[in-house]
């Protein structure tokens, strides 16, 4: 009976009270906003290692503070020289070693490989099956939205932004281009931006002179007004104009969808 | 040898002439004519040449006239060249007083302690910058820099300072060059006239990053992504020459240190036998001498791209190639940085505890695999730009390092364990850095998860994160280490209850910024921007408040550590009963270290009954006794001790 056993019942109560910590976490939403399956995705992973982490977090804070309160020697005191030390102990290092293998193993299988799967699946052709595409153009500094399968080259709202709307539960096949349009002389003459959702919990950086593609599946109903992380938000540094390359965003019904397609045609017919 | 040494110990020779103006001085003056000469012929004979005088090309040039001018001015034609050519000079090494800390020097100490003196500037400079950031972010709107691009210009001077000017040279530049000698017991470096010449090249990096903007602005942040850097103004220049002339000087400390740790162990110190800190610093030089010169021909490549043109890194279909190339580097630096702090751990926790280490060989396998792996690991940070199929494979090694890196707590917390350890500053300072680097480990776990990646790369998460690891293990444990030998580096002790309340402001101020950027990154705040949505700002706000008390935190320990320096208490000759050998000669140590060549007959980190005093300095005593050091100007330990130059009687 010594400090082996009070420290891994404290080890035992702490992580208890951390894994209850998690639980209220979790129920709030770690990530405050996701409403897209890929989003779902990286929630779900980002839980799990808070769980997982948790009772290793506890034993490292708990073993400070344990130090701080039990191993320390009066103020101007020296240690006692008297004793015979160990500089080993077998079952303490294949405990360490052989746990943080098996802790890193099973995090490379879950949630690393086990969700990268889920994600490479969706543009195989089973998943990927075009119920909408958007082209997705980034130039400095501007988020560009057309829509190919209905005509519509340029989507904004009544006072001229960009706009990105989509219709909730259909599978989006969004194509990422980075160049300037508008300069004719040199289109690719851009940098890299990073399209990003902050409440579809996804980026996939936009390069100039590649074409790469991002899926995923709105699930909710929801805007800009409804939250601010649903905003088209360049995340990589583009240059001066980088703070502001953003776009509102709505995710509709399919009717409103539908009535706004509609509006968007006519407000491009003039 | 015995040739390199001629400088007599006292100062009995006559002192030459004096200089005409001090060496800094000087250097200046010849810098500005390197500037001028190389500028001007650029110019005159640019055939496409405008009308001002500096333009993008001469500037280079003359920037590397004034550098070859400055490190002339500052030594290098004095004390190296005409000796070396065999002329007549009048440098004669100063061995006392403020003045030698401004002058080309060869001892390692006073080497060391020039490297920690820019290393400090370079702190303070880049964090006054941060502090601008800071005040800026405050609101969610423009307010101190009136251009997104001045501030943009100032995260990089911030992360480029902080990263070559500070934490890659405190700790290796400054600890490594004052310490590793002492702590394997020599005498002297092996390249010190190097060395002395190399430290001259912080300032001149220090001062070319930081007066960028007066040659335009420069957007990219530490990083110089490239095809953005294309566009920068001429700024970017002065980013690729600044870290030229700091990484070269890093480059010149870890060969010095790698060639010292081979070649001038005491006799008896074998590998096996090696300080832990010695141990960090080798794997740490290595890293150096192989990723600091792929850096360099990077910026070289980018520095051409931009003023010839070449479009290597800026044609269509290869901006990623840039990428690659910094971070092929990039991560390993992080790891230069933070290995160092490891091994800083384990030597000062059984020096405190007067507990023998535990787990010794673990704690070195640690340092060196870490040392491995960090050059499998660095796409991780391309997790959103690179193809699907190289994902996994970095992951994997992500997560897998993260598996010697504990080893450095398993020692720790086995050593720690069931001891009684006396709760100092120093050790606070240790137990703190701990605690922050596990935290910045642990949310490094998340970022190894290419899933969770894709949400949490380039925002406020990941510069939590970095935060955590880089100032949690590099800062935290410098503070460790400069309260654990300022007994040695000055003779003098701190106040215990001044050195811990500081210590806990700062651990409180650094906990509070940086904990809630982990939040404003899950919450949607993304990196780069002086400008955000307004629902960010209550956090932010608080964060900078925090973050100004955490830059005062700062301030406060650095001068209560200049104070102790000069009128702290007269401290012990081994204050903590530490057994490594840097501790078995006065403090100060004298010119060349040891009175006498120590000899190393056990191991440094076992205490407790049975023990014995590992260092011996009495073996070769009575050598020293009847040597010709006193009389004679040409001695040589080296003559002397049993592995140099083979003579031993």
């Amino acid at each position: 009976m010594g400090e082996n056993v009070v420290f891994a019942v404290l080890w035992v109560v702490f992580s208890v009270l951390g894994e209850i910590g998690d639980r209220v976490i979790i129920r709030h939403n770690p990530m405050y906003y996701i409403v897209s399956n890929q989003g779902q995705l990286a929630l779900q992973a980002f839980n799990f290692l808070l769980v997982v982490l948790t009772p290793v977090f506890v034993f490292v804070v708990l073993f400070l503070v344990f130090t701080m309160v039990r191993f320390t020697t009066k103020r101007g005191e020296m240690p006692p020289a008297n004793k015979r030390f160990a500089i080993d102990n077998k079952a303490f290092v294949l405990v360490w070693v052989g746990g943080s293998i098996a802790l890193n193993l099973l995090f490379f299988l879950h949630p690393t490989t086990s969700a990268m799967e889920q994600m490479f699946a969706l543009d195989q052709p089973a998943a990927n099956t075009h119920d909408l595409v958007v082209d997705v153009t980034a130039r400095q500094w501007q988020w560009i939205f057309s829509y190919p399968q209905y005509g519509l080259t340029q989507t904004l709202t009544p006072n001229g932004q960009n706009l990105l709307e989509l219709p909730v539960n259909v599978p989006v096949k969004f194509v990422l281009r980075s160049y300037d349009p508008y300069h004719t002389y040199d289109q690719y003459a851009d940098v890299i931006h990073s399209f990003w959702v902050p409440a579809f919990g996804i980026k996939e950086d936009v390069i100039p002179g590649e074409t790469r593609y991002e899926y995923l599946t709105p699930t909710a109903i929801t805007s800009y007004a409804v939250n601010p992380m649903v905003r088209v938000q360049c995340a990589e540094v583009c240059g001066p104009g980088h703070p502001w390359m953003e776009s509102p965003l709505a995710v509709v019904s399919d009717q409103q969808f539908a009535q706004w397609v509609k509006a968007q045609k006519a407000l491009a017919n003039g | 040898m015995a040739h390199a040494m001629t400088v007599p110990e006292s100062g009995h020779a006559p002192r030459p002439r004096k200089a005409p103006m001090p060496p800094v001085l000087r250097a200046f003056l010849w810098a500005a004519i390197g500037f001028l000469l190389l500028n001007t012929f650029v110019i005159a004979v640019d055939p496409f040449r405008g009308h001002p005088f500096v333009t993008g090309p001469s500037v280079v040039f003359g920037w590397v006239g004034a550098a070859i001018g400055w490190l002339l001015g500052i030594g290098l034609y004095d004390a190296v060249l005409l000796p070396l050519m065999g002329f007549p000079t009048r440098w004669q090494e100063r061995q006392q007083g403020w003045r030698r800390y401004w002058e080309f020097a060869t001892d390692h100490k006073v080497i060391g302690l020039q490297y920690m003196m820019f290393a400090v500037g370079g702190f303070l400079i880049a964090g006054g910058i941060a502090m601008l950031m800071r005040y800026e972010l405050m609101t969610p709107y423009l307010t101190i820099f009136h251009y997104p691009s001045n501030y943009l210009t100032a995260v990089g001077i911030h992360g480029t300072l902080m990263m070559f000017s500070f934490a890659t040279v405190f700790m290796i530049g400054g600890l490594g060059n004052y310490f590793v000698p002492l702590m394997i017991g020599a005498r002297e470096t092996v390249l010190s006239k190097l060395s002395g010449i190399g430290v001259w090249l912080v300032p001149v990096g220090i001062l070319t990053v930081l007066f960028s903007p007066l040659l335009g602005e420069w957007s990219t942040g530490w990083r110089g992504y490239e095809p953005l850097a294309g566009q920068d103004a001429n700024g970017i220049l002065f980013y690729y020459l600044g870290v030229l002339a700091l990484t070269m000087s890093s480059l010149i400390v870890a060969l010095n240190l790698v060639a010292t740790v081979m070649f001038r162990r005491a006799p008896g110190l074998t590998w096996g036998r090696l300080p832990l800190f010695v141990w960090g610093q080798v794997t740490v030089n290595l890293l150096m001498l192989i990723w600091f010169p792929e850096i360099q021909t990077t910026f070289v490549m980018a520095l051409l791209d931009k003023v010839v043109p070449l479009n290597f890194f800026t044609a269509t279909g290869s901006p990623l190639t840039y990428l690659m190339l910094f971070w092929l580097f990039g991560h390993p630096e992080v790891y230069i940085i933070a290995v160092p702090a490891f091994a800083i751990w384990n030597e000062i926790i059984p020096v405190m505890a007067q507990k023998s280490l535990f787990g010794r060989q673990w704690a070195v396998i640690g340092l060196v695999f870490v040392m491995m792996l960090s050059g499998l690991v660095w796409a991780h940070h391309m997790f959103t730009n690179l193809r699907n199929s190289e994902i996994l494979p970095f992951s994997f090694f992500t997560e897998m390092i993260s598996i010697p890196t504990g080893f450095a707590y398993m020692s720790a917390i086995g050593t720690l364990w069931k001891s009684k350890v006396r709760l100092n500053t120093p050790m606070l300072w240790i137990l703190m850095s701990m605690f922050n680097f596990l935290i910045g480990g642990l949310t490094g776990v998340f970022l190894a998860d290419p899933i969770v990646n894709l949400q949490l790369h380039d925002t406020f998460w990941v510069v939590g994160h970095f935060h955590y690891t880089i100032i949690g293990s590099m800062v935290f444990s410098g503070f460790g280490a400069i309260y654990y030998w300022l007994p040695k580096l000055s003779g003098r002790t701190f106040n215990e209850t001044w050195g811990k309340t500081l210590a806990i402001i700062t651990f409180l101020a650094f906990n509070l910024t940086f904990s809630q950027f982990f939040l404003l990154g899950l919450h949607g705040m993304n990196r780069w921007v002086p400008a955000y949505p307004a629902y960010l700002q209550p956090m932010n706000f608080e964060v900078s408040i925090f973050a100004f008390i955490l830059g005062a935190a700062f301030l406060g320990n650095i001068l209560y550590i200049g104070y102790c320096w000069r009128n702290g208490a007269q401290a012990g000759e081994n204050p903590w009963g530490a057994k490594t050998p840097e501790w078995f000669t006065s403090s100060p140590a004298p010119r060349y270290n040891f009175p006498v060549q120590p000899e190393i007959v056990g191991s440094l980190y076992l205490y407790g009954e049975g023990t014995k005093v590992p260092v011996v300095t009495t073996a070769l005593g009575e050598l020293a006794a009847t040597s010709r050091a006193t009389q004679d100007p040409q001695f040589d330990w080296h003559d002397y001790a049993p592995d140099g130059g083979g003579v031993t009687s």
